[in-house]
């Protein structure tokens, strides 16, 4: 399994770069897969306000929220989260909230 | 979300302690599948080994494995062992094998994980053998025994369990559709333009990728762009609008059924003239050509891919376009399961000449394409990802060597794999759908 660490702690990922252990998230592993995932040095309030929404979501219903309910609760608009996360929502934004991978064409 | 594991077992547990239960419910669901043309073909192979290089994993690793004509052998092993009286009193002087763990695992391995359902070989296979098709059946028997690999099975169920294989609620449908809709009235500058939901008697009844509503919906405000420009009469249905069916990659046909079944029904009850299917391939392949097989019945109506609509509309002048609004170089994928597995081939590139100017074929194209690799679920079985980016090197090659800044395809599962290759191999490109692109071009 790959794995990627932080502050000398090794955090299992799935062989698509998901977090094998969603429980195991925090901020600082989003900011590291931010780097290895999607080539992001560093993370703006408005990325934060993306991954805090979704990781919200998830933790309430075990379930990605759509981009519509991102776009309507962070206020942002929907390419502007495509620039975001150059990966889209799912393979961007999800991956860093440290949600697993969806089920469908994703 | 993918579950890892089946009653607290990890797939790989369960495949290292099958049982003998389990190897026999995969031999009948196995003996049930042969019928006389699976049977024809079983023992057709004459080990010419045209196919090898027709197949995108064995160009790309030459792993003996990766050979169509193996993939069939492992098959072929299985069903002389226990289907064929000479063949099982002979196994050394014939090769045939017991349906054992260690060959489940290698029908696991070779028949889920090194093979799309992309259909290429067969088109090169000098015995015509229908290839995928008895690979998918040996995939069903699989699937009888919950074999099949975790992501792919769970999408699966989420869309038998939720209704769509994403799992989106009804409610969160509905809100996305209303939000897209005053987006394209903005956008068009009418208030009257509307993404018509549950309307009875339309001519059209559309379907998406879920992924659209989910994740990426600017498809859906194309489509409703073109259907607006068309003056088309058209409904969505607020129940089944999932177009996608991966019990055609499971090889459950009984959830493949089901699954074609609700737009065939939404359809009947929403009154409307013909069924339209969204840009998506396997998509397409099943509703169009497999679910009448799957449901045993005629559908008695016309099913057809936007594709088809689309250039309707330009051929009757129902749209106009100017492509000098799309001056970028584009270039067309072809997914295998709408063109090779389809019959859609021209359709697009019509579409395309009149919305782009600058349209180029990558080489080889149309039923000669390589798949992407992310066909036949492999985007849904995480285990094989690092097999699926490799194999798709060659496409990547093929864009590469077009010169395009954007590539144009009909199918969201490629689209995704696409993305996937256009990070991997730095290929800095656009991609989009053929609506997409249309709409860019649309003088409404």
């Amino acid at each position: 399994m790959p794995e990627i660490e932080i502050n000398g702690n090794k955090i299992e990922l799935n062989e698509e770069g998901f977090m094998a252990n969603p429980k195991e998230w925090n901020e600082e592993i989003a900011k590291a897969l931010g780097k290895a995932e999607e080539g992001l040095d560093e993370l703006t309030k408005d990325h934060w306000a993306v991954i805090n929404y979704i990781r919200g979501y998830y933790l309430e219903k075990e379930l990605a929220p759509m981009v519509r309910k991102i776009c309507k609760h962070t206020g942002l608009k929907l390419k502007y989260i495509f620039e975001l996360f150059p990966s889209g929502p799912a393979k961007g934004a999800c991956k860093l909230a440290g949600l697993p991978k969806p089920d469908g064409c994703v | 979300m993918a579950k890892t594991s089946e009653n607290g077992q990890s797939y790989d547990d369960r495949l290292d302690n099958l049982s003998v239960e389990d190897c026999l419910i995969i031999k009948n669901e196995f003996k049930k599948r042969i019928n006389y043309d699976f049977a024809a073909f079983l023992n057709t192979c004459v080990h010419c080994g045209l196919c090898a290089d027709t197949c995108h994993y064995y160009i790309v690793d030459k792993n003996p494995k990766n050979i169509p004509a193996n993939k069939l052998g492992l098959i072929n092993k299985v069903f002389n062992r226990h289907f064929d009286l000479f063949a099982k009193i002979t196994p050394t002087l014939t090769g045939s094998k017991k349906l054992s763990r260690d060959m489940v695992k290698e029908w696991v391995d070779s028949l889920f994980g090194r093979c799309t359902l992309c259909g290429r070989c067969a088109l090169n296979c000098t015995m015509g053998i229908n290839i995928p098709y008895i690979i998918r059946a040996a995939r069903g028997a699989l699937a009888a025994a919950r074999l099949v690999p975790p992501g792919l099975q769970s999408t699966v169920d989420t869309a038998i369990e939720k209704g769509n294989n994403m799992g989106i609620a009804r409610d969160d449908w509905l809100e996305t559709i209303e939000w897209l809709e005053e987006e394209l009235q903005d956008d068009v500058n009418d208030p009257d333009a509307s993404l018509p939901l549950d309307k009875n008697g339309t001519r059209l009844l559309y379907t998406i990728n879920p992924r659209e509503a989910m994740f990426f919906p600017l498809s859906i405000s194309a489509a409703g762009k073109i259907f607006y420009a068309a003056g088309e009469s058209w409904t969505f249905s607020s129940d089944n609008f999932d177009v996608t069916n991966y019990g055609l990659y499971s090889g459950d046909d009984s959830a493949a059924g089901l699954m074609s079944e609700r737009l065939v029904d939404s359809r009947r009850e929403l009154g409307c003239e013909a069924l339209i299917l969204a840009e998506c391939g396997h998509g397409f392949n099943s509703n169009r050509w497999e679910a009448p097989e799957w449901l045993e019945k005629k559908y008695g109506f016309p099913v057809k891919s936007i594709l088809q609509v689309i250039a309707e509309y330009i051929k009757e002048g129902r749209i106009r376009l100017d492509a000098s609004r799309n001056k970028k170089r584009v270039t067309l994928h072809d997914p295998c399961n709408l063109v090779r597995l389809g019959g859609i081939v021209e359709e697009q590139r019509y579409i395309l000449k009149q919305s782009v100017t600058d349209f180029v074929e990558m080489t080889p194209n149309r039923e000669k394409n390589y798949c992407c690799g992310g066909g036949g679920g492999q985007l849904a079985m995480t285990r094989y990802a690092d097999r699926r980016l490799e194999t798709g090197r060659l496409k990547a090659e093929q864009i590469k060597a077009t010169g395009a800044k954007i590539v144009v395809t009909p199918c969201h599962n490629c689209i995704d794999q696409l993305m996937e290759l256009n990070k991997h191999y730095k290929l800095e490109i656009e991609i989009k759908t053929v609506a997409e692109i249309v709409a860019d071009a649309l003088v409404i």
